[in-house]
């Protein structure tokens, strides 16, 4: 069954176009890393899924409702983001025990655990907490309401490095023990792709991919070899990115389907594999040239 | 043991992973191996990757599936298990060690020696 359903979204803020022409489906119980460069879309279109924003035109669908002002969906969607706003005169505790009224599967034994584990205190003000305890705070938020679908935007910002290892632990565990749709915007696709079934990776506010996460890994390869060869090798391939590497030598980054690997080889060209995150990076990438050209 | 580092997919780690365990003996025949959700857990990863790793053993008929009881390891399963790795791992690695030995003019009965040698050592360090 598809959670969500899109189909020609668009949204315009004034005279920019944030998200153009976007269709995509996500399926029920997965896990899905939104990724994309910043200003790509990603908020604005997870802020629309929470029905926080109404789209300029297309169609958008959760739990086959349309979300903007909907009491269905915002019962069953919480969006985890370092901005949420509580009530400034309620204390830690207090906002934990009214969100228990709000989400009917709240879970208050894993809220007061974390809570604990996390060492803070009852008493202290959301407001006075700092970047990564907010951050930290939210997260336990967005775990405990166990929501159909909870949505983390960019949800380990100001996160020590620990915290956001135990962050994405937490996040894998609970939902092995209680299976929920999850989407989650990072810049850390390295550092969070473990966890993820499904990519879907934004440029300029339109779908560049939307594939399970393994077949991102074998998507493209690295060629490293000298200049002519490599050059030579890749005139009617699918290029991503080619890079001199001193006197001589190019690596560049191709399509791999369809790609004879063992015939490189036997040119002497070495053949290496490409992380996700860069593939990403080189799928999306719009900055003319390199930073280095700036200082030409 | 899991390395993210993208060398080799999550899923193809697994899967060798467990092939490892067969073989240190740590899963017997038509013993149950540990169902995608276990090494999700053990290893922190999506359990439809962990999914796709214990797949690509019953495609090799290094396990067999018992619908809605797991998966189990297969007669065969050493055999099919050192067949592989013999034909395929060891000989890639082997492969690497002679194009090695070609770009640094490394003789047939010096690479030999040298092959010797390292598998005496092994034999000292067991002991």
């Amino acid at each position: 069954m598809n959670v969500i359903t899109c189909e020609g979204l668009k949204k315009n803020q004034r005279k920019v176009r944030a998200l153009s022409d976007l269709s995509f489906t996500i399926k029920e119980n997965t896990i899905t890393g939104l990724i994309g460069r910043n200003g790509a879309g990603k908020t604005t279109l997870l802020k629309i899924l929470a029905g926080f924003w109404r789209e300029s035109s297309g169609e958008v669908k959760v739990f086959n409702q349309h979300p903007f002002n909907n009491l269905y969906v915002s019962a069953n969607t919480i969006y985890v983001d370092d901005q949420m706003s509580f009530p400034a005169s309620l204390t830690l505790t207090e906002i934990l025990q009214e969100a228990e009224v709000f989400y009917e599967n709240w879970n208050g034994k894993l809220a007061k655990r974390l809570f604990d584990y996390f060492s803070f205190h009852p008493e202290q003000q959301h407001e006075n907490l700092s970047k990564g305890k907010k951050s930290t705070f939210n997260m336990i938020v967005g775990l405990a309401s166990r929501c159909a679908l909870t949505i983390y935007d960019e949800p380990t910002t100001g996160m020590d490095a620990a915290v956001r290892k135990d962050f994405y632990r937490a996040l894998l565990r609970d939902y092995l023990e209680y299976p929920r749709t999850i989407i989650i915007s990072s810049h850390h696709l390295d550092e969070v792709e473990d966890l993820l079934e499904d990519v879907l990776l934004l440029q300029d506010g339109s779908k560049c991919l939307h594939l399970p996460i393994d077949e991102l890994k074998d998507y493209a390869v690295g060629l490293t070899g000298r200049t002519e060869m490599v050059r030579q090798w890749i005139a009617n391939k699918e290029v991503f990115h080619t890079n001199n590497i001193g006197a001589g030598t190019t690596y560049a980054v191709v399509k791999k389907e369809g790609i004879p690997l063992d015939n490189a080889r036997q040119l002497g060209m070495e053949t290496t594999s490409v992380t996700s995150s860069d593939i990403c990076v080189y799928l999306t990438d719009q900055t003319k040239g390199g930073i280095d050209d700036v200082f030409k | 043991m899991i390395h993210s580092d993208g060398t080799k997919p999550i899923y193809v780690q697994i899967a060798e992973w467990l092939e490892t365990e067969i073989l240190n003996g740590h899963f017997k025949v038509d013993e149950k191996v540990y169902s995608q959700y276990k090494l999700a857990e053990m290893f922190t990863i999506n359990p439809a990757t962990a999914a796709k790793g214990l797949n690509i053993l019953a495609d090799e008929k290094i396990l067999y599936t018992r619908r809605g009881l797991g998966k189990f390891v297969t007669n065969e399963a050493k055999e099919i298990i050192t067949d592989k790795r013999k034909n395929q791992k060891l000989k890639g690695l082997l492969d690497e060690v002679a194009l090695e030995a070609e770009q640094l003019h490394v003789r047939e009965e010096e690479l030999f020696s040298m092959l010797k040698e390292s598998m005496e050592k092994r034999k000292g360090d067991a002991k």
